[in-house]
């Protein structure tokens, strides 16, 4: 009984010290004031005055702030579509890479495997700079459609919303690729036959059988790719452009450049929020998935 | 009144349904079917039996279009069926696994076939609700295939198959994955709707039972080569070969030498120190020729005492006893090392068994009761 | 033994051990210093130097801010260091642990007493001027051979900027920096903490951001070294390195650097000792080092900046002395401007107003 509760308890400790701690900090913060100080905000808590007088300093003053400056839903809603295009990129890149690795020879099957995985091993950093010497003006990518006379002077692609969209279907298709391969892997190819053999074509059976089939993963590719998409900054900020607006800048900005740590916890919060909606979908998914498969 | 005989094979005017002619396929280097000529008649049930590996789903996935031939045509009402890929074949599968549609409605599964049609709305209602009275699973429509017991998804795989009313139903394997009282069940009631609906079926199987129950005509198969292609009792009773006949229920081959002794009789020379074998054979042999006596062991009758007029004769002891509750096995050995098995019905109770282990017995057998086969 | 003396041996147990390992921690920006300096530090005191760069004030601020940063000696810019100050992030200088003091040049230290009154905190290690860098063939090509790659003309004039957008330009990505510039354009106080005027900087920058590449503080060294842009508002040093690299490089590309003749930005990077540092003792033993005349020539010598040491400036080499970019003469030295924090509305509402002004949100 005592060791059952403990294998029990240890889950919610790991989501309670790594989780809920760190968010509740992070909601103080975003009800605090910021301040000239050391850390930057007001109050400190302080054991001489209580609890009581620190809650009454504390309020949603930040939260009012993101609605009046129409900043901050913009950026929301720039991050919210950025997410969606490239979460659907990744998907029109990864299925049919996934369909050709769980359609390909069964002794090729690792070693696809591992080339998607391959690129884990190097930095993320790495590969974003490593882009940015591809997609630049002089760029290895201008210099060879140069080379082919395909275009007379360079395409400038670094540091727009091409070039961001390019870096997140790169980063995170294998987040795509994993989840769409290994539901396609485990489809039936009789089931293939059937439908072909019932008066399908090749498209149709696709459509109405590996699609529907395969849609478990297709949905946890997508949100994989979505959920870290939303608040991502690393690749906007070394690929995009100045006007690529996505929350994750806008946080940064305000943490660093306004260091007004409270409404960069005010963004985060309702960032968090945002993403609570897809999560819990996922989770849903998830759970639905393997009820099916019980 | 007579009932008119269903023997198109017999009759010369007949046209086949589906025609092999000269077929070969090959996978690289294997060969898995070797220059095969086979006609296969309309409202046939026509089994392909053989061991794994034999070319027997190669074939049927050929009629389905999975496959195309290497060398030779495979017609369809006379007509070549090679450039017609398998959604235009007039010709339906039920899948070894059922390959049932996991994310659709049984309801679904079966009209996915009418729904590809383009038929009205009403017509394939009208369509799927005769397929789930056909094979009595109206309470079930609305389930998911993994909701349904397996000899329930067997019947939705036949309906489903059904349901576009091919001209040729193909079966691989279709009773595989059921138990054994399911398995006979199911193959009375194949063997039902085939007859209601009229449909030439092709059924492939391991199980040589199976083929010999459901089918009008049984295809022995053996790497990839037709051995044997006749009725159920032919093939039981007239083996063309020491594989069929070894391949079809319990037999007993006894090798030996051929002696010319009078028309359609020889002697057959066996074992050092036994006594000749009388055999009447419609096959003839030259003297001395190698033969093979195929005999069933129902055919081979088992006493105590020597029987005063049989034709074949020979004394043993009990050397094993296979009970099967309705009948049993004698496993009797002769003096010559050679064992013959030899069944009886077991019309009286264990208890009152004739025999026992090392009883010696007699085992007798007619002239006419075994054939003699080359090879 | 007492609670207390228990304690006593613990501390000396501890200051004993960290006695043999003595070590200081500095944080310094990235590409900084003569590395040789360090080495030399190591051997003259017997201290181990743990030398650690940044790349943005924003990032060192965060850590001051946050505390527990574990440093002995950093080194933010003029305005930031006044609002760490102010935060009450450094500890006062012991002066009478700064021998090297006299050193300093009162010229500099007059203004950064701006930041830091009577530089009770720090001590000047470079200063510099914001401004112009520009691939001058390329510019000639777009703008003919007049341009005028020595005044805020050729990058706030819309039409000018037109011409240079198809060879490139970028602009640093800090609005503490363009606010000031844009100000000083339209003749305005760039050190002005009126919201009212700081606002004005808004039209000025909207009417050229179309043409503008790239706003960022760091990319223009190699874009222009290596031609991929003609013109770029950045840091004097860093244009100045990015003139190197080119040359180095050999392909062609040459680079001038210009403090604007309507007048500059003048920064100063100061060193100071958080309030929190493990070891103050060494702190001021590697300020008073590099207050040393000649090692701060080398420092100088080595990265193309000018420094607020007096003494240090007959060792400089000739062509950093020498180069009115680095060394702006005295009528260019009255030209020069500083700015100091703005206050935190200000602060939000230029924050705001760059955002706006690269996002057209």
């Amino acid at each position: 009984m005592m060791r059952r509760f403990v294998l029990i308890a240890i889950p919610y400790l790991w989501l309670l010290a790594l989780f809920l701690v760190p968010f509740a900090i992070v909601f103080k913060i975003a009800l605090s004031d910021a301040a000239i100080a050391r850390p930057p905000y007001f109050p400190q808590f302080d054991w001489v005055e209580g609890i009581g007088a620190f809650l009454a300093e504390l309020d949603f003053e930040n939260f009012v702030w993101l609605t009046e400056d129409d900043l901050y839903w913009k950026a929301y809603l720039s991050s919210l579509r950025i997410a969606f295009i490239s979460t659907f990129l990744t998907l029109l890149v990864g299925y049919p890479m996934a369909y050709g690795m769980a359609r390909a020879p069964e002794e090729w099957r690792p070693t696809l495997m591992m080339l998607v995985i391959l690129p884990f091993w190097t930095s993320f950093l790495i590969r974003v700079y490593a882009w940015m010497g591809i997609l630049s003006n002089e760029g290895l990518l201008n210099q060879f459609l140069i080379w082919t006379g395909l275009i007379d002077s360079p395409l400038t692609i670094l540091n727009t919303n091409t070039a961001v969209y390019i870096g997140i279907v790169y980063t995170y298709f294998p987040f795509m690729i994993l989840p769409i391969y290994s539901a396609l892997e485990r489809l039936d190819g009789s089931l293939i036959e059937a439908a072909e053999d019932l008066g399908c074509s090749r498209l149709q059976a696709f459509w109405l059988v590996t699609i529907p089939l395969s849609r478990a993963g297709i949905i946890a590719g997508c949100f994989l790719v979505f959920i870290p998409t939303l608040g991502e900054f690393v690749i906007p900020s070394l690929l995009g452009g100045s006007d690529t607006l996505m929350i994750g800048k806008v946080l940064w900005e305000e943490f660093f450049s306004n260091r007004d740590w409270p409404v960069a916890s005010a963004v985060a919060v309702v960032l968090l929020l945002l993403l609570i909606v897809p999560i819990v979908l996922f989770q849903r998914n998830q759970q639905k998935q393997q009820e099916a498969e019980q | 009144m007579t009932i008119p005989v269903f023997e198109p094979w017999n009759d010369p005017e007949a046209k086949p349904l589906i025609q092999f002619q000269n077929v070969t396929k090959r996978f690289g280097e294997f060969t898995a079917i070797d220059d095969l000529t086979l006609g296969i008649y309309e409202r046939e049930f026509f089994a392909l039996l053989g061991p794994s590996g034999c070319g027997k789903t190669t074939m049927m996935r050929m009629l389905a279009g999975f496959e195309t031939p290497t060398d030779g045509k495979i017609y369809l009402s006379g007509q070549d069926i090679a450039p017609v890929p398998p959604n235009k074949r007039l010709v339906n599968m039920m899948f070894q696994s059922y390959a049932l549609f996991p994310h659709l409605s049984i309801w679904d599964n079966i009209a996915f076939g009418l729904k590809r049609e383009n038929k009205p709305k009403h017509d394939i209602e009208e369509r799927v609700q005769e397929m789930l009275r056909l094979t009595r699973l109206e309470k079930f429509a609305r389930r998911k295939p993994h909701q349904i017991s397996g000899g329930q998804r067997q019947r939705v795989a036949l309906a489903r198959s059904l349901a576009k009313a091919p001209k040729l139903l193909l079966l691989d394997e279709p009773l595989g994955a059921l138990d054994k009282k399911l398995r006979q069940d199911t193959q009375f009631e194949l063997m039902d709707i085939q007859e209601k609906t009229g449909t030439t079926f092709v059924i492939v199987t391991h199980d040589q039972e199976e083929a010999m129950t459901v089918a009008s005509r049984v295809a022995v198969m053996d790497n990839g080569k037709l051995v044997q292609v006749a009725t159920p009792d032919r093939i039981y009773e007239n083996p063309n070969s020491v594989y069929v006949a070894d391949f079809i229920g319990d037999v007993n081959i006894i090798e030996g030498t051929a002696k010319p002794t009078g028309p359609d009789q020889y002697d057959i020379t066996w074992k050092e120190g036994a006594e000749p074998l009388n055999v009447k054979s419609q096959n003839s042999f030259s003297d001395g020729q190698t033969c093979h006596l195929a005999i069933r062991p129902e055919k081979v009758t088992i006493s105590a005492d020597k029987p005063a007029d049989a034709d074949n004769a020979v004394q043993g002891r009990v050397l094993d006893i296979a009970y099967l509750g309705n009948i049993s096995t004698y496993h009797v050995e002769l003096p010559t090392g050679a064992v013959i098995k030899a069944q009886t019905a077991n019309t009286r109770r264990i208890a009152r068994r004739a025999f026992t282990w090392e009883d010696p017995v007699w085992l007798s057998w007619t002239a006419t009761a075994g054939v003699l086969l080359a090879e | 033994m007492t609670l207390k003396t228990m304690t006593l041996t613990a501390i000396v147990a501890l200051s004993s051990a960290a006695a043999v390992a003595e070590e200081v921690r500095v944080y310094n920006w990235s590409d900084y210093i003569d590395e040789d300096l360090l080495t030399k530090f190591e051997e003259e005191t017997g201290i181990d130097l743990i030398y650690d760069v940044f790349d943005s004030n924003e990032l060192l601020e965060t850590k001051m801010l946050a505390g527990g940063s574990g440093y002995d000696v950093v080194v933010p810019t003029g305005s930031f260091l006044a609002r760490q100050i102010q935060a009450g992030a450094f500890q006062p200088l012991d002066k009478s642990k700064l021998s090297n003091a006299a050193n300093m040049w009162e010229v500099i230290e007059d203004r950064t007493a701006r930041y830091d009154p009577d530089n009770v905190y720090s001590i000047n290690y470079m200063w510099g001027t914001t401004g112009i860098g520009a691939n001058l063939a390329k510019v000639k090509e777009v703008l003919g051979d007049d341009a005028p790659i020595d005044s805020l003309d050729l990058v706030f004039n819309p039409d000018n900027m037109a011409k240079l957008a198809e060879c490139g330009v970028y602009f640093l990505d800090a609005p503490d920096e363009m606010i000031p510039a844009a100000l000083k354009y339209i003749g305005e106080d760039p050190n002005s903490m009126d919201a009212d005027v700081v606002a004005k900087a808004e039209p000025v920058l909207t009417a050229v951001r179309p043409h503008v590449k790239k706003f960022h503080s760091s990319e223009y060294i190699n874009a222009l070294a290596n031609g991929d842009i003609c013109v770029a508002f950045g840091w004097s040093g860093d244009i100045l390195q990015a003139r190197d690299r080119a040359a180095e490089a050999d392909n062609g590309v040459e680079i001038v650097y210009n403090a604007p003749k309507e007048g500059a930005l003048m920064w100063f990077d100061q060193m100071a000792i958080p309030v929190d540092a493990p070891n103050p003792e060494a702190a001021h033993k590697f300020l008073n080092f590099i207050m040393e005349a000649q090692n701060m020539a080398a420092a100088s010598n080595y990265v193309y900046y000018a420094n607020g040491n007096k003494a240090s400036q007959e060792f400089l080499e000739e062509d950093v002395i020498g180069d009115p970019a680095i060394y702006p003469n005295e009528e260019t030295l009255q030209n020069l401007y500083i700015k100091e924090a703005y206050p935190p509305k200000v602060q939000r509402k230029a924050t705001r107003m760059w955002t706006k002004v690269k996002s057209g949100t």
